[in-house]
């Protein structure tokens, strides 16, 4: 074990790669449990985006349109998921489960009816990467974020840009409150349903780019399943995080780390004793419910969080 | 027929509040017929845009499920685990309790099973039938206590602990099975470990005489007695009622005595016993050795089977039959009429979706009528 | 979802204070049902310009409802609304805020984790998208100083005190230049000089030419503040008086409709034995607060003493504490002499202990159980119902159900029946049939009353004097004053934690009981 296997360059660069598609779910989450509803469709909505942005990359050849075609069947399985916890008040653990099953069993399914069994094609459109010239010859900085690819600085832009807008300006203001005190805003006028809708929808749409950036980013070509949990990663983050993007952000990074020290440190002993990487890999999942349990700070959710919003007087 | 692993709200994090979808939502069978057939049309739909016959198809899928005796062991083959797994999720729900964990706790009673087995295969059966069910059904109950645990002495919400440690339990098996004590140096084409002694081997219970090249095992007799075990233990257990009753109303039950603490811990363990006793079934009876990638999902196709169920022991075992069907079935109609057997997964999917939908307004509309009056005037 | 948002009716300066007879609002025949509940009957309120109207009656008069269908948060089955002479239709706050009615609700409508001053602005920001705290907290301050009313704008409303946060409420209805206020019991969660500085934040608003409707059933506060009075009495119109010319007593029989049934209560007095002996009780609330400040009392066998005192002043907390629900801090409970302040609620209630608690539909019921299972909840492992303790027998579970259910008066008496579908007066026999069926040496009683009829409430009253009788220590916490003074042998008043005064019934007069409930200890001695 050497230390650049633990902070080289290479390590850090894998980071950043690994950390943004567990970002852009965690930012999706944020953005939904702060207004009240839990969304663990993420996961498929991270499918749907992954698939359809290999189907659209397929048939139009842009990247553009492949993108927001993920982004919009996103958004189209979460507005489902928007229908059932808002409208139908369904326990939304169960309706996120559905949905995840559905996104599974649909991607698989048209996977197997479009490509058959020989696979996504080749040849598809991928998002670029960015290169940044002048920083690109600058030892160690350069290796680590020159060559980054264009979703993972969307990523961290949307970080700034959510945490803006929730916390300084008027519409996030009321969509925290949504997720605090539906009655409260109710009260004053604010139309809870309504502000839930939007958060779900942009939810499923932060998740889908993430799965797009899986396959048109990172691996140029779609397989069934291809999330892998990260979707659910992406959750852990959230909470870990404390449902802010800034938290979602540092815990990503260090999710993100936790994988990519497992990718560098495969066959490297200690001695005689050959690391256990996988163990690297429950790194989330551990610091979540140490988390939560309250042993590692306190994660604490929005008080309307996961609870279907009922208006009064429509009996 | 395979899912992805599920959830994460978090109730806040206080004391251990209970969730209500334990109520007697639906009466009867209707809602639950009513949403399968509702879910088989919506994949007749995909069927049809995809450019294949709908009825062929189904068709395909019941011969490849009851179509001769051999197919009907099969499915029954791909029951048993949905049985156990979906009795684990249905304890906790009576207990007020998420447990989306069915699929790690069956992992674990499968991974302890497998290491006792083939550590101490030498063993007579007598003797080591018994240590292997014990490893099997205590490591489940342990690994879910756990989550009980965090919830009644911490107010964790199980759902997120239980969603955590389903992905813990794979990435624990990747480390056991690829380069951990329970690696075995020349198993299959996937890592794996040793096979379990012949001893532990649940013996196959139909002749080859009979059914030709039948795989059956004698652990459908165990699933059998876990679902009377579950019936007796909730109805006729003061035990039960005291799990029924945290469920229901976990403040009136801590009033008279009933501490809801020490029932989420309990019940929790009970669920983890039934789903290991699942994955130790799975080794002891089908696959005699652990491997990765060992469960395709039953622990999650278990909350479809619980819900669709109505989380009674009949109810289950319906439930499980149906969806153990769909896994044998899909995969003959997808050789036959090549349809993806992932279709039975959006079937699933289907079925969940309409009855979260129904039974939470039935709840909720319920709830209301109940409470309505009583803030409204006050 | 708006409706027509009428403008705003101007009235010319002249109408404002001070002149005759102007009525601002006008609800008339209003009607609203839930279920099988006829919350509101056909009932008319008239306030009129720049008064204080007091809309006071008992619990479940339908007070608390009127307010809703007022404000837009309930849609009546019928009725009218004029409002500055023009009919009006309020289908959601909206629309009650755009014509100036503002609402401050019982229980706050306030997010905690946000600030004074968003809280006060929250949906009606102004300026821009951009959230500018430095300008909204300037006018809130701004606001402050117009009406008088002090509270830190930076502040988070979670790290105040009620009395404060009630305080946002109103400012974020002055925000929005309500004309017309509504009070939904302000008074039940404040301490006395939270009140008083309520009251005179009241009285300025009028002098500012506002008009308030206070909800109230504590007569001593509408004739402290108020001009006018409607009186409702289960859904309907009881009374309008004029507080100058009426008298509290007038305002009760108007409330009751009847002279309280006089109780053939204490026929014999209380035997010398004593059950419950409570010495330097302690213990903290759910907020980790002093809940309980050293409490000392010993009940009695055959005695009932009540416990008076505005809510939230320890009563919950004491009544937890003899039960094993609530960890005490300090000191001890004595059940004929053994200390079982330690004790769980099983180990308490193996000691004698009953309990009805103050919510039975969370507290008291598993109410998707079925009568018969309800009535075991607590006993499941005993005989007869756990043959051995191991195995539930349902046939003896049935059995005693079914018996339990007629003698005490569950209507149906079918043991099979599912709680959640009985009525509430059924409900609670279903309580009273669990707890009072193993002859308890104490009983504990919170609220037993509570939103039940008259019937089922003379039930219940009769079946405590009953258990009192066969010499049972009872302790009884009710906010019903009527209740106590009815029942109790001894009165006990909390007071922030503490008990304050010890009474016997016969000496208790309300004037003395409620000069001791709102802390003027030397004023009642």
């Amino acid at each position: 074990m050497t230390i650049d296997q633990l902070i080289g360059a290479g390590v850090l660069a894998a980071t950043l790669r690994l950390a943004t598609p567990i970002l852009l779910a965690a930012l999706g989450g944020v953005v939904s449990e702060r207004a009240g509803v839990v969304n663990i469709a993420l996961e498929g909505c991270m499918l749907v985006g992954a698939f359809f942005g290999v189907v659209a990359a397929d048939q139009s050849h842009s990247v553009v349109v492949a993108l927001v075609a993920a982004m919009a069947v996103g958004a189209g399985l979460a507005a489902i998921h928007a229908v059932a916890a808002i409208h139908l008040r369904s326990d939304q653990i169960v309706s996120g489960m559905a949905l995840n099953i559905l996104a599974l069993g649909l991607t698989s399914y048209l996977d197997y009816q479009f490509y058959g069994t020989t696979g996504t094609p080749s040849d598809l459109a991928g998002v670029p990467d960015i290169e940044i010239a002048p920083l690109a010859a600058v030892p160690f900085v350069g290796d680590v974020i020159a060559h980054q690819n264009a979703i993972v600085w969307a990523g961290l832009a949307l970080v700034v840009l959510i945490q803006v807008f929730l916390f300084r300006t008027v519409p996030g203001l009321r969509l925290r409150a949504v997720g605090e005190h539906p009655r409260a805003a109710e009260t004053v006028g604010i139309a809870v349903r309504q502000t839930r809708y939007w958060a779900v929808i942009a939810s499923g749409m932060l998740a889908a780019l993430g799965g797009a950036y899986l396959s048109l980013s990172v691996a140029h070509s779609f397989t069934d399943g291809m999330t892998g949990g990260r979707g659910f990663i992406g959750l852990a983050a959230m909470i870990f995080g404390r449902w802010t993007p800034v938290g979602a952000l540092v815990a990503s990074l260090i999710f993100g780390y936790g994988t990519a020290l497992s990718f560098s440190l495969q066959g490297a002993s200690i001695g005689d004793v050959r690391v256990p990487v996988q163990l690297l890999s429950t790194l989330p999942y551990v610091l979540t419910i140490l988390a939560v349990a309250g042993f590692v700070g306190r994660s604490r959710p929005p008080a309307a969080d996961g609870i279907p919003y009922e208006t009064e007087g429509h009996a | 027929m395979a899912s992805e692993p599920q959830a994460t709200p978090t109730g806040p994090a206080t004391a251990p509040s209970v969730r209500q979808p334990t109520a007697q939502w639906a009466r009867g069978p209707a809602v639950p017929v009513a949403s399968v057939v509702f879910a088989l049309a919506i994949g007749a739909i995909f069927v049809l845009l995809s450019g294949h016959d709908p009825i062929a198809a189904y068709i395909d899928l019941f011969r490849g499920a009851f179509g001769s005796p051999y197919d009907i062991t099969e499915t029954l083959i791909q029951t048993i685990p949905l049985v156990l797994a979906g009795l684990a999720v249905a304890v906790a729900f009576r207990t007020g309790l998420f447990n989306i964990g069915a699929e790690s706790q069956l992992l674990i009673g499968a991974v302890a099973a497998g290491a006792v087995g083939a550590r101490f295969a030498d063993l007579p059966g007598f003797v080591l039938f018994p240590m292997v069910l014990a490893a099997g059904i205590g490591a489940g109950a342990g690994w879910a206590a756990i989550a009980g645990y965090l919830k009644a002495a911490r107010g964790v919400n199980e759902v997120i602990t239980t969603i955590m440690q389903n992905y813990i339990v794979v990435f624990v098996m990747h480390w056991l099975l690829q380069n951990g004590p329970m690696t075995a140096p020349n198993a299959l084409g996937t890592p794996a470990s040793a096979p379990i002694g012949a001893g532990a081997v649940l013996p196959i219970i139909i002749p080859n005489e009979l059914v030709p090249l039948t795989r059956l095992h004698a652990g459908i007799f165990l699933a059998i007695a876990a679902v009377v075990v579950f019936w007796f233990l909730l109805w006729r257990t003061p035990l039960g009622y005291e799990l029924r009753a945290v469920g229901l109303g976990a403040r009136a039950a801590a009033q008279a005595g009933i501490d809801p603490r020490t029932r989420i811990v309990i019940a929790m363990a009970i669920a983890g016993g039934f789903a290991g006793l699942a994955g130790m079934i799975q080794v002891t009876g089908v696959f005699h050795r652990v491997f990765d990638g060992f469960s395709s999902g039953y622990g999650f196709d278990a909350i479809a089977v619980a819900l669709l169920g109505k989380n009674s022991p009949i109810g289950i075992a319906l439930a499980a039959l149906l969806f153990g069907a769909f896994a044998r079935g899909g995969s003959i109609m997808q050789a036959n009429a090549g349809v993806s057997a992932q279709l039975v997964s959006v079937i699933e999917a289907v079925v969940l979706f309409v009855i979260a939908a129904e039974l939470i307004v039935r709840v909720l509309t319920a709830r209301r009528r109940e409470r309505k009056p009583l803030e409204a005037i006050a | 979802m708006i409706g027509a948002r009428p403008e705003r009716a101007r009235t010319t300066g002249a109408t404002a204070v001070g002149t005759e007879r102007v009525p601002l609002l006008e609800m008339r025949g209003i009607r609203k049902r839930f279920g099988d509940l006829q919350a509101l009957d056909g009932v008319d309120l008239v306030v009129n310009e720049g008064e204080i109207h007091a809309l006071v009656g008992e619990n479940g008069a339908g007070k608390t409802t009127l307010m809703n269908v007022l404000y837009g948060l309930y849609h009546p089955d019928s009725g009218t609304i004029r409002y500055r002479e023009r009919d009006v239709r309020i289908t959601g706050p909206r629309d009650a805020i755009a014509l100036g009615i503002g609402m401050i609700h019982q229980h706050f409508m306030l997010v905690p984790p946000l600030t004074v001053a968003e809280n006060v602005v929250l949906g009606d920001e102004r300026g821009g998208p951009v959230l500018d705290d430095r300008a909204i907290e300037e006018r809130v301050r701004g606001l402050e100083e117009r009406f008088a009313i002090a509270v830190e704008p930076g502040a988070r409303v979670e790290d105040i005190p009620l009395g404060l946060q009630q305080r946002v409420e109103i400012l974020k209805v002055l925000y929005r230049g309500s004309e017309l206020l509504i009070f939904d019991e302000p008074t039940a969660v404040l301490t006395p000089q939270e009140v008083d500085e309520l009251f005179a934040i009241v009285r300025t608003l009028r002098e500012e030419g506002k008009t308030l409707i206070l909800i109230t059933h504590k007569l001593r506060e509408v004739m402290a503040v108020t001009d006018r009075i409607t009186v409702l009495r289960g859904g309907r119109n009881a009374g309008e008086l004029v507080t100058k010319q009426t008298t509290p007593a007038e305002i009760a029989r108007a409330m009751v409709g009847r002279e309280m049934k006089q109780l053939k209560a204490r026929a014999t007095p209380p035997r010398t034995e004593v059950i419950l002996d409570v010495r330097g009780l302690e213990a903290l609330s759910d907020r980790g607060s002093p809940a309980l400040r050293g409490i000392d009392f010993e009940i009695r066998s055959g005695e009932i003493l009540g416990i008076a005192g505005v809510g939230g002043n320890g009563q919950s907390e004491l009544a937890q504490c003899l039960l094993g629900l609530r960890k005490v801090a300090a000191g001890t409970i004595r059940i004929g002499g053994i200390d079982i302040s330690r004790d769980d609620p099983k180990r308490t209630r193996a000691r004698g202990v009953a309990y009805v608690p103050e919510d039975r539909r969370i507290e008291g019921l598993v109410l998707a159980f079925t009568v018969a299972d309800d009535f075991i909840l607590g006993k499941q492992d005993r005989p007869p119902y756990a043959a051995n303790g191991i195995v539930l027998d349902p046939a003896a579970i049935l059995k005693a159900g079914g018996r339990l259910a007629v003698e005490y008066d569950v209507r149906p008496p079918n043991p099979r029946a599912i709680v959640a579908n009985l009525s509430g007066g059924n409900q609670q026999k279903v309580v009273l049939g669990r707890e009072l069926s193993e002859r308890p040496k104490l009983i504990v009683v919170s609220q037993p009353t509570r939103g039940l009829d008259i019937a089922a409430t003379e039930y219940v009253h009769e079946r405590l004097l009953e258990q009192r009788g066969q010499g049972a220590a009872i302790l009884l916490v009710s906010s019903e004053l009527d209740e106590i003074r009815a029942l109790s042998d001894r009165i006990a008043v909390m007071f922030e934690g503490r008990i304050v005064a010890v009474l016997d019934a016969a000496s208790a007069t309300e004037e003395r009981l409620g000069l001791l409930m709102a802390g003027h200890t030397e004023a009642a001695a």
